[in-house]
């Protein structure tokens, strides 16, 4: 093996100008596609931290209520014993917080804009400090009743900075109009596209907007050690609820909570029902633009490795014309068919090897350097890539399996013409000229 | 010096009780608002065309027309929208207590909620619906005040306990003369000035079915008094009392208007 190895390098080795330029082809469509793959996995990491931090834990413990058959709104009752089940069912939970849902009009003197309401309590709010980056205000003040963070796209459409007032306007779950006012007292720094319309407000203020008691909120986001354990977790606190005599709804269609709330209110039950998310379907809808950039990259890959596996056909045929009296050779002196396959295909292999680990450090190296000019995105892209300056992630597994699936796709092609050469007959190949 | 004050206050106390109007009695204030109540109630079938134009900050005017099918012996209320033509086919229809909404792009039926506002404008369900003040709300007596060239009964309505209304708080100016209201504001539960409202214009046809005469508020100014760029317009140009088909009100027969 080690001989087929040594030949396959010389023979790439011999014929340079041709090999570099499929084996840069090969690493150009490789470098193009860790590109994409990075690209991909800095949306998924902005889209997961911005997930994590605005709209939902690992798990989350949310429901509805209804008051009457019609009306449904996203609030769990009595939550405090819902959390003690919580606590003492996960084995490795990070931390619980509760977090209110609203869905209100945010008046400014100089504009509106509908948003979604995080009630928060600070004081259960570990993880906010650390990833809210601030661009002004401060963030402890939004623990005073009355107070409002916003995020740089919403300040800049409303027209506010950090003391202004706004008006939150809300139809109540018993459907009737309720206002409070507030102060701005602080404006965060983007984080993706959940943050274009998602603001904080303390609990307290949620609560006397939405007209609710202090045992009522509208989730318990659960935050893991390890989010690996979340389909277990899932699971026992599914078994848990149950057990302790709550409605669990069942699993159903990955979906956020408040695109349930139409079906939901096309149901004809009322009370409380509890419904167990991940944070995977509490983005959903905005998951379509991972889908987006993933099906961007298989596309233009499979059409670039179309090509590429038509410049590796033709160069092997060229190759298995150039060395067929070498072939009858080896043939004649005894070397079997399935090594001259081997030959062939090892070389194909090598070459792929060589060009797709080029390529996947160029790819990476063109992600890093592009990343770190922190270019600014249209703010129409900003829909595909969650963030407003362009950003990529680097998974290794992730483009070691680009790298891999390019090789093999070259090696694997490269079977038909190796193919041919094994299948020559001794004498014919030795008499070619 | 002291002494002058006094005396002057108290001298000018029956002076300004002299100037102040005769409070209406609750029953009176009652009597009024049923009144308004009867007076928008169709006992037979009601059809009427509506245009309702919508302006907003920064945003092009919106006109729209619709017709507003009622009847009000069994709560029914149906608003189909005929025009502009992207609109067209879009409905409401209220069954029971819900509101359901149509859109044909989508060929799919939502459940709203009653207070929502309709076509996003700042009307709501209830102005085109028949009015039941007197049983939801209890009136207090604000004062008699002067509403342009109208003399009015400025009227404080608070939501009756038990009733969820969509405004907890109304103000009704309500012309001496005639009875009809000409001004409302809507307050939230907070106590905010949600939205106002003028009726410059009433008109009456006489109703077969009920014996009597049918007021409808011919036109609405609706004014936004949280974001105070938008306002809705609201004019009913024609009524008609003559009966309705008797299976209309299904979603059945709103979806069958635009196909």
């Amino acid at each position: 093996m080690k001989t087929l190895f040594l030949i396959a390098l010389r023979n790439l080795a011999l014929h340079r100008r041709r090999n570099l330029m499929l084996g840069g082809a090969i690493a150009a469509v490789t470098a193009l596609l860790v590109f994409l793959t990075c690209l991909s996995s800095g949306v998924k990491q902005t889209m997961l931290g911005s997930a994590l931090t605005v709209a939902t834990g690992h798990i989350n413990v949310g429901g509805f209520y209804k008051v009457t058959a019609g009306q449904s709104a996203p609030l769990v009752t009595d939550y405090r014993k819902i959390q003690a089940i919580v606590e003492k069912t996960l084995p490795d939970l990070d931390f619980v917080t509760a977090r209110g849902r609203g869905w209100a009009r945010l008046v400014s003197d100089n504009g509106n804009m509908q948003v979604g309401m995080a009630g928060v309590e600070m004081e259960h709010e570990p993880q906010l400090p650390k990833v809210l980056h601030l661009k002004e205000g401060n963030l402890a003040d939004l623990s005073k009743p009355g107070s409002v963070l916003l995020f740089a796209s919403q300040a800049k459409k409303l027209k506010v900075k950090t003391g202004d007032s706004l008006v939150f306007s809300v139809l109540t779950p018993r459907g009737v109009n309720n206002t409070v006012d507030v102060r701005v007292v602080g404006v965060a720094e983007d984080m993706g596209m959940l943050t274009s319309w998602n603001v904080f407000v303390p609990m307290v203020t949620l609560r006397a907007l939405y007209q609710m008691n202090d045992d009522t909120t509208g989730a318990l986001l659960v935050y893991l050690k390890d989010m690996k354990r979340i389909p277990q977790d899932v699971e026992l606190l599914r078994k848990a609820l149950s057990g302790a005599g709550y409605d669990v709804m069942d699993a159903g269609t990955s979906k956020a909570f408040w695109m349930k709330l139409q079906d939901i209110s096309r149901e004809e039950w009322t009370g409380q029902k509890l419904d167990l998310t991940v944070w995977e379907d509490e983005i959903s809808f905005v998951s379509w633009s991972l889908k987006a950039i993933d099906g961007i990259s298989f596309l233009l890959t499979s059409v670039l490795l179309v090509i590429i596996a038509v410049g590796i056909m033709n160069t092997l045929w060229i190759a298995i014309r150039e060395r067929t009296r070498e072939i009858g050779t080896l043939r004649a002196i005894g070397m079997q068919r399935p090594r001259v396959l081997a030959m062939f295909v090892i070389e194909a292999f090598c070459l792929g090897v060589i060009g797709t680990l080029t390529g996947a450090g160029l790819g990476s190296l063109g992600a890093l350097g592009v990343g770190a000019l922190h270019i600014a995105v249209p703010e129409g892209a900003q829909f595909f890539t969650m963030s407003s300056t362009l950003k990529f992630g680097f998974e290794p597994a992730r483009i070691l399996g680009a790298a891999l699936i390019i090789t093999l796709c070259t090696t694997a092609i490269s079977l038909i013409p190796s193919l041919k050469a094994a299948r020559m007959k001794p004498v014919t190949a030795m008499s070619h000229i | 010096m002291k002494a002058l004050i006094l005396s002057l206050a108290v001298l000018s106390l029956p002076l300004a009780g002299g100037l102040r109007a005769e409070a209406l009695s609750k029953p009176k204030m009652v009597e009024i608002l049923k009144g308004i109540d009867t007076r928008v109630k169709s006992s037979g079938d009601y059809k009427a065309l509506v245009y309702l134009e919508q302006k907003e900050k920064d945003k092009p005017d919106v006109a729209r027309e619709a017709l507003v099918y009622r009847r009000d012996a069994d709560q029914k209320l149906m608003i189909l929208f005929t025009k502009p033509k992207t609109e067209a086919g879009k409905g409401y229809l209220r069954v029971d207590k819900n509101l359901w909404y149509y859109d044909p792009t989508v060929g799919k039926w939502e459940r709203r909620t009653d207070r929502e506002r309709i076509a996003g404008t700042d009307s709501r369900r209830q102005d085109f619906d028949q009015s039941d003040l007197a049983g939801e709300y209890d009136p207090a007596f604000v004062g008699d005040e002067t509403l342009g060239k109208f003399k009015v009964w400025h009227l404080k309505l608070t939501g009756k306990p038990g009733q969820d209304l969509a405004y907890p708080v109304v103000e009704f100016w309500v012309d001496e003369a005639t009875g009809n209201d000409l001004k409302r504001q809507d307050f939230a539960l907070s106590g905010k000035l949600l939205r106002t409202s003028y009726v410059p214009k009433w008109e009456k046809l006489y109703s077969e079915s009920k014996k009597a005469e049918l007021w409808y508020r011919k036109e609405v100014r609706i004014f936004d008094e949280i974001d105070k760029a938008n306002s809705t317009l609201v004019i009913i140009k024609a009524v008609d009392l003559s009966p309705l088909d008797a299976n209309m009100f299904t979603k059945a027969w709103l979806e069958s208007k635009s196909r």
